[in-house]
């Protein structure tokens, strides 16, 4: 704990940092302290440059560290994490288990018994559904984050992206992929083309890799890297959602 | 809808703007403001999609029919312009009603909003579900102790399907963030 004595008028007075471990030894000492507050840091953003694609995901899990939340691409799937609070959850319930049977042996009935050993189980099995909730948030943010990876990346996720998966996430990824191409070609319609109001029906790109030949719906030309071409803007927004084009605009 | 008087060129304003409005792209353009303003989903509009995919399918075999037989190409861009501003907003009415059904597919069918999908929907919300549910459980339902396993349920001595607010409206989540926060402190 960092503290340091300052002279405030005729008494001496600590000087705290802020922080949870330090108010909760303040309280056990019942001392009388004056807090340094923790400094609020600004820091400023800038957008990333056309062709990536940047996600949300929740910076705190668990245990509170004071650090920043920071908007960032997706991390890796946390399984040392994961299992720690599994083993945690499965620690719980035994120990629940264990004070519901002193409980039984005693005699008492488990359903109206209010003594120490029953608030002990309650503590236990709120501490369980706690972690659950937990696990069950990071689980499913991470599910949307995948969702709307589909929309903006198409059926298959690039090399940098896939790393940050598990297995199960893979699988999940590709059934919604399966899932959502059924539904479309029940339609006869791709609805991942054509995401916002079109101004021109044929744009100026230029190919930033090599593509090669193409067929397209009204034409076929050769994309090759840096040649410019005058495509049909839906035919042009799965290379440009790929980072594979980029629009000429002005 | 405004109703006005009449305007310079002797045609009632009100009448334009009442012919105007019975349009299928105009239907279809309010229907896809009311689905993009409003938070939860609404009734599927069958017949207007249908009828919008017809005429859009007509008017693409006009324009190629334009396109090759050298029709001024101004006219034909102009119907291209127009055929485009339609598939548009059939495709993102469509859309807007797929990323709600992804994200609130568990509260969509448990609850009479189920039916104001179509068939092909559905069918997507169904597939959907039972894929979310089986990875939730995979990853994390089967590894905690007997009696926590349920997606709905906190534990077997809920009362209510509690764990349903992780995917219901927005404010849950918050609600939601707030109670796992607090919770940490007093165990803590």
């Amino acid at each position: 704990m960092l503290c340091m004595s300052c002279k405030l008028g005729n008494t001496y007075s600590l000087l705290v940092n802020d922080s949870s471990s330090n108010r909760r030894l303040v309280d056990k000492l019942c001392l009388s302290v004056h807090w340094k507050l923790i400094p609020i840091c600004w820091v400023s953003w800038k957008p990333p440059d056309r062709g990536y694609i940047m996600m949300n995901t929740d910076g705190s899990f668990l245990q509170a560290r004071g650090d920043a939340g920071v908007l960032g691409s997706m991390d890796r799937y946390n399984s040392n994490m994961f299992d720690q609070v599994i083993k945690e959850c499965s620690a719980h319930h035994l120990e629940f288990q264990s004070l519901m049977r002193k409980i039984q042996e005693e005699g008492l009935d488990i359903q109206t018994t209010r003594n120490a050993d029953h608030f002990g189980a309650v503590i236990h099995h709120l501490s369980l559904i706690h972690n659950k909730r937990c696990l069950m948030a990071y689980v499913y943010n991470r599910v949307e984050i995948i969702q709307s990876l589909r929309w903006k990346l198409g059926p298959v996720l690039p090399q940098e992206i896939q790393e940050k998966l598990n297995y199960s996430e893979e699988e999940f990824f590709k059934n919604h992929s399966a899932a959502l191409e059924s539904y479309m070609s029940e339609l006869e319609l791709d609805l991942t083309v054509d995401m916002v109001p079109p101004k021109d029906p044929y744009i100026h790109v230029r190919v930033l890799d090599d593509i090669g030949d193409v067929l397209l719906s009204d034409q076929s030309p050769n994309l090759a890297c840096h040649s410019m071409h005058f495509l049909k803007r839906t035919d042009a927004e799965q290379f440009i959602s790929q980072g594979l084009m980029e629009e000429l605009t002005g | 809808m405004a109703s006005g008087s009449e305007d310079g060129l002797g045609i009632p304003s009100k009448d334009y703007d009442s012919l105007i409005a019975t349009t299928d792209v105009e239907l279809l353009k309010r229907a896809w403001q009311n689905e993009k303003a409003a938070p939860e989903i609404l009734q599927f509009q069958a017949d207007l999609i249908r009828r919008s995919q017809e005429q859009i399918q007509l008017m693409e075999d006009t324009v190629e029919e334009y396109a090759e037989n050298g029709t001024d190409p101004l006219t034909v861009s102009l119907y291209q312009m127009d055929l485009d501003r339609t598939q548009f907003l059939l495709r993102s009415y469509l859309r807007i009603r797929l990323q709600k059904i992804e994200k609130y597919m568990l509260h969509i069918s448990k609850t009479e909003l189920w039916n104001r999908l179509s068939k092909q929907e559905q069918k997507f919300a169904k597939r959907s579900t039972d894929h979310m549910e089986k990875h939730l459980k995979q990853s994390v339902l089967s590894r905690l102790p007997y009696g926590y396993q349920s997606i709905l349920k906190q534990s077997i001595s809920s009362e209510d399907d509690d764990m349903g607010t992780i995917s219901s409206f927005c404010a849950n989540h918050f609600f939601l963030m707030c109670y796992c926060l607090f919770l940490s402190f007093l165990i803590y």
